[in-house]
């Protein structure tokens, strides 16, 4: 063990003296250099994981947005059918009754018309009636009174 | 810068397993080992407040390049840990380490020999440079495993208990363990004594660590500076050049060797080798009953 010490000058003062630079650079690194650098590399690391789970969530939420303006797209058009089609047998509904109004009305008016018409003709074919008499008369009188100046003559 | 004394006598350059003195303060010797620890220590300093300095968000190129040192630093950790909460207990120390030893190496490999000073000594005048490798010197190793092997023993004890890490070296527990178990296990008298003597070798292994800890980065190292001292005196231009990239390779492997043994240790102090063996017995005894029976 002496002939080891010796050859190689083990002195303890120095292996101190070495231990006491190890831990000088220990704690000037751990203070300086490593504790710093694992809390920026960590806060990166979380920066990171915390914008890829943005980034996911966001994702999630576009694609449920997306759903949800595709179903309310399929909905609105649904919706927009069907009133189309209630409106459409609604006017179906008002013309057919417009038109059966109309052809009342119509056939109202022909029915009046006729009325009328028979009443007229009724009334013209007694106005011609007593018009014929009258003539009738008339001519009769002329007859009797030429008669009359005939046998006065004679 | 060489101070050298007025001789007529041309100073000889010794290679030597030690680290030669510089300065003396009273009783304490500084050695050009030290000094060059001393610097070392300065260089990780300035570094440091550098990037404390520099730090941003958006990594500058200091920043970036100390990030990719660590995120691969802390992976090459959790290949041995198997666990990130144990790494991050054990990885500040053992980053310390690797640039602690790495900038030792590379400082002594820098082409600063020239600056020294020439004493005289029994073999005439000798010339006595300011830097050496601080890991050249096996103090500064011997000081670095001796810290590693405590530190570890010591994180054992945070880690699993003061009685489970002395149970480890001196095993009481299996002792006790004859008087209660012999009925149902006949087979433990012989092997609780053989378990408690391997944990008494276990001691002896604490100490071995430590050797082989200090004598591997310091023959390495100083196998490098023998290297390159050689090839500078064979052939003073060109043909070192390769050898001292070598020499910087060697620098990274053995600051790498060093860190990852010290994360190896300070695992295996961290763990509980009794509930493990209990876990894998539980493990084993649930795959019997829950396996359908041969007949």
């Amino acid at each position: 063990m002496d002939s080891i010490i010796s050859t190689f000058h083990i002195d303890w003062k120095i292996i101190i003296a070495q231990a006491l630079n190890f831990g000088v650079v220990f704690v000037v690194l751990y203070i300086f250099a490593l504790k710093p650098l694992s809390k920026l590399m960590a806060e990166r690391s979380q920066n990171i994981r915390k914008g890829i789970d943005d980034a996911k969530t966001n994702a999630a939420l576009l694609s449920e947005t997306r759903a949800e303006y595709d179903a309310a797209i399929v909905k609105a058009k649904s919706e927009a059918d069907k009133i189309f089609q209630e409106g459409k047998k609604e006017a179906e509904q008002k013309r057919t009754i417009m038109l059966e109004d109309a052809k009342k009305e119509v056939a109202a008016m022909v029915e009046g018309g006729k009325k009328t018409l028979e009443a007229e003709k009724v009334k013209m074919v007694e106005e011609a009636k007593s018009e014929i008499v009258n003539l009738a008369m008339l001519a009769t009188e002329k007859l009797i009174k030429s008669k009359q100046d005939l046998n006065s003559l004679s | 810068m060489q101070a050298e004394q007025t001789t007529n006598q041309e100073p000889t350059e010794h290679i030597t397993l030690f680290a030669e003195p510089i300065h003396q303060y009273g009783s304490f010797t500084v050695t050009n080992s030290l000094l060059t620890s001393w610097i070392a220590v300065l260089v990780i300093i300035i570094l440091a407040l550098a990037l404390r300095s520099k730090l941003k968000t958006v990594p500058g190129k200091l920043q970036n390049l100390f990030e990719m040192i660590l995120e691969g630093a802390l992976g090459m950790c959790d290949q041995v840990t198997n666990d990130r909460r144990l790494s991050m207990k054990i990885f500040p120390i053992a980053i310390t380490v690797f640039f602690f030893i790495l900038v030792s190496n590379w400082l002594g490999i820098m082409p600063l020999g020239g600056f020294g000073i020439v004493e005289r000594g029994a073999e005439g005048l000798t010339f006595v440079p300011f830097l050496r490798g601080a890991t050249a010197d096996i103090n500064t190793t011997l000081a670095l495993a001796t810290m590693a092997v405590i530190g570890a023993n010591v994180f054992g004890v945070v880690s699993i208990g003061i009685w489970k890490t002395f149970n480890k070296y001196v095993n009481l527990k299996v002792l006790g363990g004859i008087f209660t178990k012999i009925r149902h296990e006949p087979t433990i008298i012989i092997v609780a004594p053989i378990t408690f003597f391997v944990g008494l070798i276990e001691i002896v292994g604490e100490f071995a660590k430590i050797a082989s800890l200090s004598f591997r980065l310091f023959g390495n190292v100083f196998a490098g500076e023998v290297l390159l001292a050689s090839m500078a005196a064979l052939v003073a231009y060109l043909v070192p050049i390769p050898f001292l990239f070598l020499e910087l390779l060697v620098g990274v492997i053995q600051a790498l060797i060093f860190s990852i043994l010290l994360v190896v240790y300070f695992t295996i102090a961290a763990s509980d080798h009794d509930s493990e063996h209990e876990e894998h017995t539980e493990a084993r005894a649930e795959h019997e009953l829950s396996s359908p029976s041969p007949l």
